[in-house]
């Protein structure tokens, strides 16, 4: 579980404007690279249009989708990098019986494979279907996106955006933020006016500027609340309910047998012998 | 005879129905032996898009609701002490033992890495339902295991853990209650992260309250189900007199969950409720087959004197909670667009052999140990044994109480 003294204002934040990406998908090489990701056979329009491979898994930790659309009659294409949004407070984390997952104070999200018992619960629980299984092997484990700690605990950037030539800053949440504000503000024409990754979940360590409405692009309407939010007003009464059960339980056990044994005792006062069954 | 030929002259023994039941486990335990060989992926047809599929759905999360009847009627006829249902406890906590057992089992094939089960142990996350799941249903296989003890020290005539697990036998009920309000609401609790995911007919936060009623309710039905069909097939006593008591407690238990889901979908959910026809239509079948049909027949004087009815009802309960069990876990997670999920052949016959096993360790354990033969009137609740009855009977004890 994500320690809630984590300063959110300050962790490390990758801010992609999706405006400026060129699809070149260098961050894609580069986290291979840097991860030693197996590569895949694929071909292409597998999945939708030119993108390729078809969707994330435990080779590709990240891929930039490509998205056609037509602008004054001409055919464009929108790109948008898809990755692990490093959730300030995540659902993986919270829902991972042994709390494989936890957020760090440097702001990636971040697993620990000798804790995993392969549940999966993690991947049924994140809203953006990051966390993926290793299907290939018979004692599987989990698989996503590691934010590039060992990387970022060292002073450098992640991978993929020191790979990226124009669209990947990154930086401090904070800082982050008010430079997406400060881009929206300047070009307005230029992006549509909503910060994906501001709210969503809670606010995340992945911040997306866009030019299209964003269900046009693809991204997922999530909620704008922690999702472990949504467990925990449930979980947050389990010490008190089985307290509550138990003492009930008990206090009519105790009502009950008296009223039987009261009336044992009578009987036997009215027919000593037979009294005791 | 050695051993062994004794054990095989017994099997030959058997009804066919046994042998066939023997048969679908072996299967299973074959399947699973693939399954960890060439791993879930070549061998499921679960994937990034179902990373839970049928053994969750079926395994897990309907099979502990399903398992409910112990602690259901370990409340009724101890905690509130309704001493005449006391015949009923013992094959409840026997079908309960074996469906929990088998949930183990059901955990365990579907885990990535299940020789790391016990990790949950030392590494608590008091956030997740999946940690209190694991912890409650080990507590809790572990008390049902115990009680199991309770026939099998009667069949060995064992004395000293007789006397003792019959002074606990009412604070077992009392935990078994407490453990299983805690996981079988818990359940509905796993559900609950599905936000945007899990259809809004059935996301609302009062899942984990309903997950818990329908428990409750369909506990006591299974209890109904399974006394019939001991009658039937085993030449058990009728005790659809019994029942009747049973059958006067379950409307009720299903009315609150009635209102309370008409409240939760009333005022609680958001979004589109009747979006989308096929979910639409699994959800009235769950609501009138499940739920007023056999609610309407709970409700008739006939149902207490009428063994057929008591059946058909108690089925209907089951049919209903099953269907919600996979709405919730399954049919509703899928999204429009997404190609949809089967359960394949070594996945089936897994889940068919947990069943299977369920019916063959049943009838196995009713073959040779006291579990039916068990009336209020040769036993003595309230006090602990005195060694009377035991040394009465001895070793001899399912045969003597028998004739
Ligand atoms: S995007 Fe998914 S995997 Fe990544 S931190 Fe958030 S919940 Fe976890
Ligand atoms: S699959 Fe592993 S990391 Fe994911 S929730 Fe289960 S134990 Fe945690
Ligand atoms: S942060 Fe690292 S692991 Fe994540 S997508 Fe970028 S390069 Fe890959």
């Amino acid at each position: 579980m994500s320690s809630s003294t984590i300063d959110y204002g300050k962790t490390k934040t990758f801010l992609i404007d999706t405006t400026k990406c060129t699809g070149c998908r260098g961050c894609q090489v580069a986290c291979k690279q840097w991860n030693q990701l197996k590569g895949e056979k694929t071909t292409f329009f597998t999945g939708e249009g030119y993108q390729n491979p078809p969707q994330m898994s435990e080779f590709t930790f990240t891929r930039v989708k490509f998205k056609d659309y037509e602008k004054h009659g001409q055919n464009e294409f929108a790109f948008y990098k898809e990755m692990c949004m490093h959730c300030n407070d995540p659902a993986c984390a919270s829902v991972c019986p042994v709390g494989a997952f936890h957020k760090t104070p440097e702001g990636p999200v971040i697993y620990n494979a000798k804790k995993c018992i392969g549940c999966r619960f993690c991947m049924v629980a994140c809203p953006f279907g990051v966390p993926k299984y290793e299907w290939s092997k018979a004692f599987p484990l989990v698989k996503k996106c590691t934010g590039c700690y060992s990387r970022v605990k060292n002073g450098l950037h992640p991978a993929c955006a020191t790979a990226c030539p124009t669209a990947i800053t990154y930086g401090s949440r904070d800082e982050m933020l008010k430079e997406a504000e400060k881009r929206m503000a300047a070009k307005p024409d230029r992006y549509f006016k909503v910060i994906y990754g501001k709210e969503e979940a809670g606010g995340t360590s992945v911040l997306y500027l866009t030019q299209q409405p964003l269900d046009e692009l693809g991204f997922r309407p999530v909620t704008k609340r922690p999702l472990p939010s949504y467990t925990w007003q449930a979980l947050r009464f389990v010490p008190g309910i089985f307290l509550t059960v138990g003492g009930t339980l008990s206090l009519v056990t105790w009502f009950q047998h008296r009223k039987d044994r009261v009336r044992r005792e009578e009987e036997e006062r009215n027919n000593r012998k037979e009294g005791n069954q | 005879m050695t051993a062994a030929r004794i054990v095989i002259n017994e099997i030959k023994g058997y009804h066919r129905f046994i042998k066939f039941m023997m048969v679908l486990v072996g299967a299973a335990a074959l399947a699973s032996a693939v399954r960890f060989i060439f791993g879930l992926g070549a061998t499921t047809n679960l994937n990034d898009l179902y990373p839970w599929g049928l053994w969750i759905s079926f395994d897990v999360v309907t099979a502990v609701p399903l398992a409910a009847g112990a602690f259901t009627i370990g409340i009724v006829a101890h905690v509130f002490h309704i001493k005449k249902l006391e015949p009923l406890v013992r094959p409840a906590i026997v079908t309960g033992f074996l469906g929990y057992s088998l949930v183990c089992v059901g955990l365990l094939l579907d885990l990535g890495q299940p020789q790391r089960g016990p990790y949950v142990l030392f590494n608590w996350n008091v956030h997740s339902p999946m940690f209190e799941v694991s912890m409650c249903v080990m507590a809790y296989t572990t008390v049902l295991f115990l009680e199991f003890l309770h026939p099998v020290s009667e069949r060995f005539g064992w004395h000293i853990p007789l006397r003792l697990l019959r002074t606990l036998e009412l604070p077992f009920a009392i935990l078994a209650a407490m453990i299983s309000t805690l996981h079988q609401s818990t359940l509905g609790t796993f559900f609950l992260i599905a936000v945007d995911k899990l259809h809004n007919l059935w996301y609302n936060p009062l899942l984990p309250l309903q997950f818990w009623l329908s428990a409750i309710f369909t506990g006591l039905s299974i209890v109904i189900f399974e006394a019939s069909l001991v009658h039937k097939y085993m030449g058990q006593p009728d005790e659809s007199d019994l029942l009747a008591t049973l059958t006067k407690i379950i409307p009720w238990i299903m009315g609150v969950y009635m209102l309370v889901k008409v409240y939760a979908l009333a005022f609680l959910s958001h979004g589109p409720l009747f979006d989308r026809p096929v979910l639409t239509a699994l959800f009235s079948v769950e609501v009138v087959v499940g739920l007023l049909i056999p609610f309407s027949m709970f409700l008739t004087k006939r149902i207490r004197t009428d063994k057929q009815m008591q059946l058909r009802a108690a089925s209907l309960v089951i049919t209903g909670l099953v269907l919600n069990r996979f709405n919730v876990s399954m049919f509703a997670m899928h999204q429009p667009g997404q190609p949809a999920y089967f359960p394949n052949f070594i996945e089936s016959v897994v889940t068919i052999g947990i069943i299977a096993a369920h019916i063959l360790f049943f009838v196995l354990v009713a073959k040779y140990f006291p579990i039916f033969e068990h009336h209020p009137e040769a036993t003595d609740y309230t006090i602990p044994d005195r060694f009377r009855k035991i040394e009465q009977h001895g070793e001899g004890h399912g045969k003597a109480s028998e004739a």
